[in-house]
């Protein structure tokens, strides 16, 4: 059995949506983070940076944090949605490094300045606007050429940007 | 044989260091990204993300970007530096993502507002320093109980992260304020392969100390 720790943000969702496509059976342990929930010493204990999703897998004894990695993790786990080897594993996994690293961190940021804080800075606004337009460019110019992120099929790739 | 397009950049030190400690063969293209070299379609057919680090393998004709999957990708072919038994394989995945995810953009924001526009904008200054000491925190937590990210052994999840704690100096960090921090810093500074990844493509820069 696995238990889920997460709430209805982007990258909680990409887990869920595996978890579906998996048809894994899972326990859903909200975690409300507006109220602060992710601070509790139970939640720290299986995520010491504080953010949602968390996963505990009681059959293997794996408990993992990091959205990307869980990903990683219930693939391998089940053999699907990550091809095992050749240039379409190295896709997937580039374009999901990109989401996490690039894509997912600058919407976060895009929406810190514009929508929670519009007026803070003008200039922090500017920035993160530019850089998710010039994102949004890669994606379009990407999925110009191939079906899937991977260029192969629907992946763990495609599940970590589409939320 | 590896291609290596790269700038001696944090996200592009990671992949020197881990082909140094793998004792790979491979050929730096020096990508200047000062100069906008990452803007040019030979380059571009290899990262349209025009970033680096990106990689095309010879053996088998495989391109990659984003130095977390090069470094996937490394390990795997090697099987070296990201351990095969389950509890310290997921873990270091898990810390790589944490860099992946946190350490890099993070860091990366409060390197453009607290060191290269200083006087843009108090507000956001503030917002990823703030950030950037809180995830210290986190490690210098994990570096506790733990010699290495994993808890397992010298990993890409270390590799990944060295590099940006290498930067504290520009990001107003006293890594003393973070001890054990400190200590695993200093234990990478001294590997020969650091320091051999660290002047690729050459430069003249020392390895900051705190
Ligand atoms: N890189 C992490 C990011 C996770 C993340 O940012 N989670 C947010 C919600 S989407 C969170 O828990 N925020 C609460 C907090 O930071 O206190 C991942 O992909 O899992
Ligand atoms: N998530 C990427 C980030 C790579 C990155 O930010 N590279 C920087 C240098 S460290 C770059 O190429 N910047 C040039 C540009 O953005 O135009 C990775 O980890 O590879």
């Amino acid at each position: 059995m696995i238990d889920l720790y997460a709430w209805a943000t982007p990258n909680s969702r990409k887990v869920t949506i595996l978890l579906e496509e998996l048809g894994l059976a899972y326990r859903l342990h909200p975690v409300q983070i507006r109220l602060g929930e992710q601070h509790r010493h139970q939640f720290l204990a299986i995520n010491p940076n504080n953010k949602i999703p968390a996963l505990v897998d009681h059959e293997t004894g794996i408990q993992t944090f990091e959205s990307g990695a869980i990903l990683i993790y219930l693939a391998e786990k089940t053999g699907r949605f990550l091809p095992k080897s050749g240039q379409a594993r190295a896709a997937t996994l580039h374009w999901l490094m990109w989401q996490m690293s690039g894509f997912g961190p600058m919407l976060g940021n895009l929406e810190h300045f514009s929508k929670l804080n519009p007026g803070r800075s003008a200039d922090a606004e500017a920035h993160f606007q530019r850089e998710i337009r010039r994102l949004y460019g890669v994606l379009n110019g990407r999925l110009g050429e191939t079906d899937h992120l991977n260029g192969d099929a629907y992946s763990i790739a495609d599940m970590a940007t589409w939320p | 044989m590896i291609d290596l397009y790269s700038w001696g950049t944090p996200n592009g030190r990671k992949i020197t260091i881990m082909l140094e400690e793998l004792g790979l063969e491979y050929t730096m293209h020096p990508i200047n990204i000062a100069k906008d070299d990452q803007f040019k379609p030979e380059f571009l057919a290899i990262s349209p993300n025009n970033k680096i680090p990106a990689i095309v393998d010879t053996d088998n004709g495989q391109t990659l970007f984003e130095s977390g999957a090069i470094l996937m990708y490394l390990a795997e072919k090697t099987g070296k530096f990201m351990p095969t038994e389950d509890k310290a394989r997921w873990a270091t995945i898990e810390w790589l993502m944490f860099q992946m995810g946190g350490v890099g953009p993070m860091m990366g924001q409060t390197h453009h507002f607290v060191k290269y526009n200083a006087d843009k904008s108090a507000y956001a200054s503030d917002r990823y320093l703030t950030e950037t000491k809180r995830l210290y925190k986190v490690m210098d937590a994990r570096l506790a109980n733990n010699e290495w990210l994993n808890g397992d052994s010298y990993s890409i999840a270390d590799i990944a992260t060295w590099p940006w704690v290498a930067r504290h100096d520009w990001q107003t960090v006293d890594l003393n304020d973070y001890p054990n921090v400190a200590r695993w810093y200093k234990t990478i500074a001294a590997r020969p392969a650091t320091q051999r990844g660290w002047n690729v493509p050459e430069t003249e820069q020392k390895i900051p100390m705190p």
